[in-house]
C-alpha cells in the first residue's frame, strides 16, 4: 500500500427526506434493495491500489529480473534469491485475499457467491505432489524416530522393572506381600510387606498389628527394590540381671555379627554397588529383623499384662518405658526391657555404675572376674544362670504356651475353650530362674563338700524339667576291696558295692533320699542286709552338708558291719559306730565323726574303748584323745578296710588291747 | 536372568517384554526404511514386516496361555510366621550352644597346655 490513507464515509442509515412538496408531503428516497445495496457496497471497494500494486511488483520483477542477470557476473549471486522473492509475491497476494475474505466475513451484506480453482499448470500439479511426498517421508522420518525413542525407553524399562519385580518376588516366597492400589502412584506402585500374622484370630484382641507391622517397599536411586522401616523397627527383648556385668557383653556381640549389616538410609557405609542377589539377601535379613521384634514386643506386652497380676509369685520393683523390673524369691533382682541394641549397649554401662553402689545388698551373688580377666578362677563362680539362657527361655515359654496353642485351636476347627488359657507363664518363668540360682547354690555346696571327700563321687542328673534338679552322692568301694573279699570269702551273699544318696531339688524344696539308716525291724532280727531301707529327709541348704555327710557315714558304717558279718565277726551297728565285743565285756567301737566345716576331710574315724562304764553320751562331745578313745583321722576306704580286718583279727584273736 | 529357556512363566513373559521392544524397534526399521529418499528397499521392507508379524502372534498365542494358567489369587492361606519365629528361637538357641561348646572347647585346651608344661 502506498503511504496515503483514504477515508469513504458513510451516509447514516437513516432516513433522509429528499424533497418537499409544497403540500407537505414528504418524499423519502425509494428503499434501496437488499442486492443492490451489496452492490453498492462492493463497488466502494476499491481494489485499484492493488491492481497498481500488482503491476508494480510486475515492472519491479522485470526490473530485477533484468537487474539480476546484469549483475550476475558483478556479484556472487544468492541461490535463494529468487526463491525469496517468489515466496513475498505470494505472500502479498495471500494477504490481499486474505484481507478481501476477512471484509466479506465482517460485512455480512456479501457473502462469497462461489469459488473455482483455476485449472492447475503442470509444473504445479508436480510441485504439490513433490511437497505432499516430502511430508510423507517426513512423517515416516518422525515415526521412525519415535518407534526407536520408545524401544529404547522401553528397554531400560523393562530391565529396571526385571530388577524390581524380581527381587520382590524373591521376597515374596517368603514374607506377605501385598499392594494398595490406592495408594500407587507413578513412583510407587503402592507394594508394602505385612509382617503380622492375621490366623491368629482372637476375639480378646490380645494380638493387635503393631504399628511396625508394614514395610513400605519402595524404589530406591537405581531404581532397584528398596525397604521403608518404620521407626522403631530395631527394639528387642533383653534380660539381664540387676548385678550382672561380665558375660552380657560378648553374647551380644556375637549376635550383631550373625545379623548383618543395618539399613543405612545414607548409604555410606557401602560403597561397592552389591549384587542383586546380596540386595536380596540384605532385604530378607532386615525383615527378619523386623519380624524378631514384633514378636519381641509381643512377648513385653504379655509379660507387662501377666507382671501386674496378684497371684503372681513376683514382685514388680521397678517401671520404665519400655523396662520392667522384678524381684525373685531368692533375693536376685531381674529386669526385662524392650530397647534398640544401641540403647542395650547403654544400659549395660549404666547398670555397671548403679551396681558398683548397691552391691551390697546383693554381694553373694556378684560376680568378680572381669571381661578384661581371662583367667578363670574356677573356684570363685557365680550362682546366677546365663542371662542369654534365661532370654531364650522366656522367649520359648511365651512362643510356646500362647502363640503355638493358638494356632492349633484356631486350625483344630475352632474348638474355642474357655477363652484364652489362665496360665501364668511369667510366674513359671521366673520360678525357673529361681530355682536355677537355687540349684547353684547347692550344687556349690555339693561340690564343696565332695572335693573334700575323695571317696565321694558326685553325679548330675538331667530332669528335663526347668524346675527340678537331681544330683547322686555315690561311695564306691574300691575295686582292691572288692577282690580281697572275693578271694578270701565264698559267699553267695554279695555285699553292696556302692552306695547312693540322692539329692532332689523341686523349686526349692530339697529332698535328700538314701539307704543307709539302721532300719529298726532289721536290728532286731539281726540281718538287716536284705532290708534297705530308704530314709527321706527335706531339708535346706544350711543342713544340706551335714545331713549328707551323716548319711555317707552311716552307709561306710553299713558296709564295714557287712563285711565284718562276712568275715564272720558278730559287730554291732549304731547309726554312726561300729562295735565288736571283745572277751571280757569290752567293746571297740569305729566311729565316725562328721564336721562339714573340716577342710581336710569332712569325716574322720575314731577308734573308741569302752569297757562298759562309761557312758554313751559322751563320745560325741569330747574330741580329745584320752585312754578310750584314739585319733585314727580321714581314712580312705582302704584303709578302713584293713582297720576293720586288724579289729576284727584282734577280736578273734582274743587278743590284749 | 536366571536360568536359560523359558522354563517359568515369568521367564516367558519376560520374552514376551523383549519381543514387544523387538517389534517396536522393527516398525521403527520399517518407518526409516519408507522414508528413505532414494526409495525403500522392498526386501528389508518385507522381511521387516514378515518378523513383526511372526513376533505379534508369538506375543499373542503366549499372552493368552499366560492368562489362561494365571492362578487365582488366594489370600495367604498357610501363614508361616509362627514356625519362622520358632526357627529364630532355635537359632539363637544354636548360637548358644555353640558359644558354650567354643567356652568348652577352650577350656579343655587350657587344661592340655596345663598338662602339658
Amino acid at each position: 500500500m502506498d503511504g496515503t490513507l483514504e477515508i469513504s464515509i458513510d451516509k447514516l442509515p437513516i432516513k433522509r427526506l429528499e424533497a418537499l412538496e409544497e403540500n407537505g408531503v414528504e418524499r423519502f428516497p425509494s428503499d434501496v434493495g437488499y442486492e443492490e445495496r451489496r452492490l453498492n457496497l462492493i463497488h466502494r471497494i476499491d481494489f485499484g491500489w492493488a491492481v497498481d500494486r500488482e503491476d508494480s511488483a510486475k515492472k519491479q520483477k522485470k526490473d530485477n529480473a533484468g537487474s539480476s542477470s546484469s549483475s550476475k557476473d558483478a556479484t556472487k549471486p544468492w541461490p535463494w534469491k529468487s526463491l525469496v522473492e517468489n515466496l513475498q509475491s505470494a505472500h502479498q497476494e495471500l494477504s490481499v485475499i486474505i484481507d478481501l475474505i476477512n471484509t466479506v466475513e465482517v460485512n455480512d451484506a456479501v457473502t462469497v457467491a462461489g469459488m473455482t480453482r483455476p485449472k492447475q499448470l503442470p509444473n504445479e500439479l508436480l510441485s504439490d505432489l513433490a511437497v505432499s511426498t516430502a511430508t510423507k517421508l517426513q512423517c515416516y522420518r518422525h515415526l521412525g524416530k519415535y518407534f526407536k525413542q520408545s524401544a529404547k525407553g522401553l528397554e531400560q524399562q523393562i530391565a529396571r522393572e526385571a530388577r524390581f519385580y524380581g527381587a520382590l518376588i524373591r521376597l515374596q516366597q517368603n514374607w506377605k506381600v501385598k499392594r494398595h492400589r490406592s495408594a500407587a502412584s507413578p513412583g510407587n506402585e503402592g507394594f508394602f510387606i505385612d509382617l503380622f500374622d492375621n490366623s491368629l484370630y482372637d476375639p480378646t484382641a490380645s494380638f493387635r498389628p503393631s504399628t511396625i507391622s508394614t514395610v513400605r517397599v519402595e524404589h530406591d536411586a537405581a531404581g532397584m527394590l528398596a525397604l521403608n522401616l518404620p521407626p522403631k523397627a530395631g527394639r528387642t527383648l533383653h534380660f539381664g540381671f540387676l548385678c550382672e556385668n561380665s558375660d552380657s557383653t560378648a553374647t551380644r556381640a556375637s549376635r550383631i555379627k550373625i545379623v548383618g549389616s543395618d539399613p543405612d538410609p545414607s548409604g555410606e557405609s557401602n560403597k561397592e554397588p552389591e549384587s542383586d542377589d546380596d540386595c536380596v539377601k540384605n532385604k530378607h535379613a532386615v525383615l527378619r529383623e523386623v519380624h524378631r521384634a514384633i514378636f519381641d514386643e509381643q512377648v513385653f506386652d504379655l509379660v507387662n499384662r501377666e507382671a501386674f497380676n496378684p497371684s503372681l509369685g513376683v514382685n514388680v520393683t521397678g517401671i520404665r518405658e519400655n523396662y520392667l523390673e522384678l524381684n525373685l524369691t531368692q533375693g536376685a533382682s531381674v529386669f526385662i526391657s524392650l530397647m534398640t541394641p544401641k540403647q542395650g549397649d547403654h544400659m549395660v554401662d549404666s547398670v555397671d555404675y548403679q551396681n558398683l553402689e548397691s552391691a551390697l545388698v546383693t554381694s553373694e551373688f556378684f560376680d568378680d572376674s572381669n571381661a578384661k580377666n581371662k583367667t578363670k578362677d574356677l573356684t570363685k563362680k557365680t550362682v546366677l544362670p546365663n542371662r542369654v539362657s534365661c532370654e531364650i527361655f522366656l522367649q520359648q515359654t511365651f512362643h510356646e504356651q500362647v502363640f503355638v496353642q493358638a494356632k492349633k485351636r484356631t486350625t483344630s476347627g475352632g474348638k474355642m475353650h474357655s477363652g484364652p488359657p489362665t496360665t501364668n507363664l511369667l510366674g513359671h518363668f521366673c520360678m525357673s530362674v529361681a530355682h536355677r540360682i537355687f540349684s547353684n547354690k547347692i550344687l556349690k555346696a555339693l561340690d564343696d563338700l565332695v572335693s573334700r571327700v575323695p571317696y565321694v563321687h558326685l553325679i548330675s542328673h538331667p530332669t528335663w524339667n526347668s524346675r527340678t534338679s537331681s544330683w547322686t552322692l555315690s561311695v564306691d568301694v574300691p575295686q582292691s576291696i572288692i577282690h580281697a573279699s572275693c578271694q578270701a570269702q565264698i559267699s553267695e551273699k554279695k555285699v553292696k558295692t556302692q552306695f547312693r544318696t540322692k539329692v532332689l531339688v523341686n523349686d526349692d524344696c530339697i529332698k535328700v533320699e538314701g539307704e543307709g539308716a539302721p532300719n529298726v525291724v532289721g536290728l532286731f532280727k539281726g540281718t538287716s542286709e536284705r532290708i534297705c531301707s530308704i530314709n527321706r529327709y527335706d531339708c535346706d541348704l544350711a543342713d544340706l552338708p551335714m545331713i549328707l555327710l551323716q548319711q555317707v557315714a552311716s552307709q561306710i558304717i553299713r558296709w564295714l558291719h557287712a563285711e565284718a558279718l562276712m568275715v564272720g565277726i558278730k559287730a554291732n551297728r549304731d547309726f554312726l559306730c561300729l562295735s565288736f565285743e571283745l572277751e571280757q565285756g569290752e567293746t571297740l567301737g569305729l566311729v565316725a565323726h562328721v564336721n562339714p566345716e573340716d577342710s581336710i576331710g569332712c569325716i574322720s574315724w575314731w577308734l573308741v574303748m569302752d569297757d562298759g562304764f562309761t557312758e554313751e553320751g559322751k563320745l560325741q562331745s569330747e574330741i580329745s584323745e584320752t585312754d578310750n578313745r584314739k585319733f585314727l583321722g580321714h581314712l580312705s576306704l582302704d584303709m578302713l578296710y584293713s582297720t576293720l580286718l586288724d579289729l576284727v583279727s584282734l577280736c578273734s584273736g582274743g587278743g590284749n588291747h | 536372568m536366571d536360568s536359560p529357556g523359558p522354563n517359568t512363566s515369568l521367564q516367558r513373559l519376560q520374552n514376551v517384554e523383549k519381543r514387544i521392544v523387538r517389534v517396536l524397534e522393527l516398525a521403527g526399521g520399517v518407518m526409516d526404511e519408507l522414508a528413505n529418499p532414494s526409495g525403500s528397499r522392498k526386501d528389508l521392507v518385507s522381511s521387516h514386516c514378515a518378523e513383526f508379524m511372526k513376533l505379534i502372534k508369538d506375543i499373542q498365542m503366549t499372552l493368552r496361555e499366560e492368562i489362561k494358567s494365571a492362578c487365582d489369587y488366594r489370600p495367604f492361606e498357610k501363614c508361616d510366621y509362627i514356625a519362622r519365629v520358632s526357627n529364630e528361637i532355635c537359632s539363637k538357641k544354636l548360637e548358644y550352644l555353640a558359644a558354650q561348646l567354643d567356652n568348652m572347647k577352650q577350656t579343655v585346651d587350657e587344661y592340655h597346655d596345663a598338662d602339658a608344661v
